[in-house]
């Protein structure tokens, strides 16, 4: 088995009145177990100007309610630019240039696709780096 | 305005023949502006007990009619402080159209930090994107939470 690790660091001095410190590291396991998560796929991609959802990852049938983990990352460096990212069409938020993001993902089924929109009014590309660690996949035959 | 940045470094020595490591630091602005988020629920905590049943972890009601996060670049974090490896808290958001999509599940010490852009549109939780969660099982199980928005 493989062991990865996953650490955020959220910091600021003058959000609140004190000091915010946070500091999380989970291991990247197995659903229900303590075996670590031996599968990945890491790639960057140019997503095209349009309001079309665009799946970014897949979900496929082996993967239903195992221990998914998926990063991404806006590559692109005007604050103006955001990807929407998406669950099978639910909204989960807007990542600007320079964000990331860190989800489990259990890919409630094969509809469950992780989806990513550069929207039209941008009127330019949108560069996106991925990562996703998963227990297996369903392989489409040739 | 506040500085406020989060850092990710994921890493393994033996997922692979080569070593991975992913580093990425983001500082948390506006949406589309270079002006850091200055606004955030704080850290709180809820402890899930009993009978697993849906709880409203981040009700959009209490930024009713301010639109603090609709369309904007509010940020989300949430962990599970447990220690099990065998039981999880499954997250879940509405989709707009009443119905919940499931994101992952949080076994003991994981967390998930992810933008949120949620639309409140109806104080009777119609069409929210509220962030809903449920535990797997019936020991108790304490979730940190925290938003971050404008």
């Amino acid at each position: 088995m493989a062991t990865t690790t996953a650490t955020l660091t959220l910091t600021s001095s003058d959000l609140l009145t004190d000091s915010l410190s946070l500091s999380a590291t989970s291991t990247l396991y197995d659903a229900g177990t303590t075996t670590g998560l031996t599968q990945y796929e890491m790639g960057r991609v140019t997503v095209p100007s349009s309001d079309t959802n665009n799946i970014l990852i897949d979900s496929t049938a082996a993967g239903v309610d195992k221990g998914g983990r998926v990063y991404i990352a806006n590559k692109n460096t005007d604050e103006t630019h955001y990807v929407q990212i998406a669950i099978n069409d639910a909204v989960l938020g807007r990542l600007y240039s320079g964000d990331w993001m860190f989800i489990p993902w259990n890919q409630s089924d094969a509809a469950g696709d992780i989806e990513v929109v550069c929207p039209a009014a941008l009127s330019t590309t949108c560069d996106v780096e991925y990562a996703v660690f998963h227990e297996g996949k369903t392989f489409t035959a040739a | 305005m506040a500085t406020t940045t989060a850092a990710i470094t994921i890493s393994s020595s033996d997922i692979s023949d080569n070593a991975i490591a992913i580093s990425n630091t983001a500082t948390l602005t506006k949406a589309g502006s270079t002006t850091g988020l200055d606004q955030t629920s704080g850290i709180s905590r809820r402890t899930l007990t009993g009978t697993p049943a849906t709880v409203k972890l981040i009700d959009l009601d209490h930024y009713q009619g301010q639109t603090l996060t609709e369309n904007k670049a509010a940020k989300v974090y949430i962990k599970n402080t447990g220690t099990s490896t065998a039981n999880h808290v499954l997250v879940s958001i509405q989709n707009g159209a009443g119905a919940a999509e499931e994101i992952g599940m949080l076994y003991g010490g994981d967390w998930m930090f992810f933008p949120y852009s949620a639309v409140w549109t109806s104080a009777a939780h119609a069409n929210n994107q509220d962030i809903d969660v449920i535990s797997s099982h019936s020991d108790s199980v304490t979730l940190e939470y925290m938003v971050i928005y404008e």
